[in-house]
């Protein structure tokens, strides 16, 4: 029972939904939007299931003195501290607003400006034209680089005396021609397999997302 | 001399990268922007729409990405304002619902808007699938009240706006997936026009959309930023980041070109 309730009841509303979702009788079309609400409602609980799994795997690193153990301290003061101040509260509560504007928006900016650091290290070290690939690969990268700042254009234009702006057009040809054409394809390629996994799903084929080992 | 050069201390290229981006934000240096055509489409778009129009922003970032995206914000906010076109701003990620609340604000209180007759702040319901479907239907069955807990009804601004029929653009500001989210559920089912700004990491994925004009417009990165800002006439922190972005990128390419001549002497040498 316990894996055949959950399969029936992805057979049938991946069914309904297909079918609702190309016709456009009035049954169908209220089939379909009741479904979307049904959804919202159940939307929710993922964020409950996301702070159940947050808890405990925090717990387990301090239980078993995991490496780091103590910064898990540091994410029930946190997460303690926004729910107490933002349930209450509310999210435009004085305090909730200002942990977020004073905390965690510069503890996040900084995270992601020490990446600026790593890539240029990592570029220095490892962008290296080895092959014909490579060679591909860095010439286009340079070029979009170089295209993406304003100075690129400004050099070409003092230095060169034709094609003005030649680093941006460059730029813009790369993104609009093979840029294009390897991402239609990488799209392409990736809704054909989600379409081919979904198939699987609804008709019960394949079965992980139910969790636990085959034949339970 | 060669070998030094190949193994050069990382701690030398953090300090001149923390000088490419310190050094051209004390000197105020400016360089001349070109407009991209994307950029360009997104503005020529929101430049027709007449005064009344409604556009929805989705600040679709977290602080990580503020530093691109906020610019970018404040520049098509700014603009929508000064045109008259109503905004209605909303979230499909919970930690930047404080960030979308406080943007509008703040470009509402530089351009004279009224909260509730000018523009309004949905905020962040979970679920984004069923959000952008959700709110196809009917905008009040997903967001019954707004960010500060009025009730849809009780704003003017929405008095007239029932689903998407009644929305001119859909402007979605993003660091991660959900400009494709907005394709698949929104245009693909809806026939909603959208445009997009992103952060400069995922703006090539974009590309497809732009030719199959299912994104009618596209702002790349801070870059996209002062584009728009020079659209509008109004230079601020998208321009102030273009010579910081200048020198940090000349940096960039300067350490690839030197690594790889590097590379190249020491393989002849090994010959």
């Amino acid at each position: 029972m316990r894996r055949q309730v959950p399969l029936i009841l992805c057979f049938a509303f991946g069914i309904i939904m297909a079918l609702t979702e190309f016709s456009p009788h009035p049954i169908s079309q209220w089939l379909n939007e009741e479904i979307i609400d049904w959804a919202l409602v159940i939307g929710p609980f993922a964020l409950v299931l996301a702070v159940a799994t947050l808890v405990q795997s925090h717990w387990t690193r301090i239980r078993r003195r995991s490496e780091y153990w103590q910064y898990s301290f540091l994410v029930f003061i946190g997460m303690a501290a926004m729910v107490l101040i933002g349930i209450p509260g509310g999210q435009r509560h004085e305090a909730f607003v200002w942990l977020f504007r004073y905390v965690q928006v510069p503890m996040d900016a900084t995270m992601f400006s020490l990446l600026a650091f790593f890539i240029a290290s990592a570029a220095y070290r490892a962008f290296r034209a080895r092959t014909l690939e490579a060679t591909l690969l860095l010439a286009a990268a340079l070029i979009v680089m170089i295209g993406n700042a304003p100075v690129g254009d400004l050099i070409w234009n003092t230095i060169m005396p034709f094609q003005d702006n030649f680093p941006s057009t460059a730029r813009q040809w790369i993104l609009d021609n093979p840029n294009l054409s390897a991402r239609r394809g990488i799209i392409l390629g990736i809704s054909l397999g989600v379409i081919s996994q979904s198939i699987r799903i609804i008709l019960g084929i394949e079965r992980s997302y139910l969790g636990g080992v085959e034949g339970d | 001399m060669i070998e030094k050069l190949m193994n050069i201390d990382r701690r030398i290229i953090f300090i001149l990268v923390a000088l490419a981006v310190i050094i051209p934000s004390l000197l105020e240096v400016s360089f001349p922007i070109t407009v991209s055509q994307p950029t360009r489409s997104t503005y020529d778009y929101i430049e027709a729409l007449p005064p009344d129009s409604t556009i929805m922003i989705g600040f679709n970032y977290g602080p990580s990405s503020l530093a691109e995206l906020h610019p970018m914000a404040k520049a098509v906010i700014y603009h929508c304002f000064q045109k008259k076109i109503r905004v209605i701003g909303m979230t499909l990620l919970a930690e930047a619902a404080t960030l979308g609340d406080n943007m509008l604000k703040d470009v509402a209180a530089e351009a004279g808007a009224v909260y509730g007759q000018d523009y309004a702040y949905l905020g962040f319901r979970p679920g984004a699938t069923q959000v952008l479907l959700g709110m196809g239907t009917a905008i009040d069955s997903v967001f019954e009240a707004d960010y500060a807990g009025t009730s849809l009804t009780e704003l003017p601004l929405m008095a007239d706006i029932t689903n998407y029929e009644q929305v001119d653009l859909v402007l979605d500001l993003a660091s991660g997936s959900s400009t494709e989210w907005w394709i698949t559920y929104t245009n693909t089912r809806y026939n909603q026009q959208i445009a997009a700004g992103v952060t400069g990491v995922i703006v090539s994925q974009m590309y497809p959309y732009l030719q199959t004009k299912q994104l009618i417009g596209l702002m790349p990165g801070l870059l996209g930023a002062a584009e728009y800002e020079k659209l509008i006439d109004r230079p601020a922190k998208g321009t102030e980041g273009m010579s910081i972005q200048s020198f940090a990128h000349l940096l960039v390419v300067g350490l690839v070109i030197l690594g790889n001549i590097a590379f190249f002497i020491q393989r002849r040498q090994g010959e």
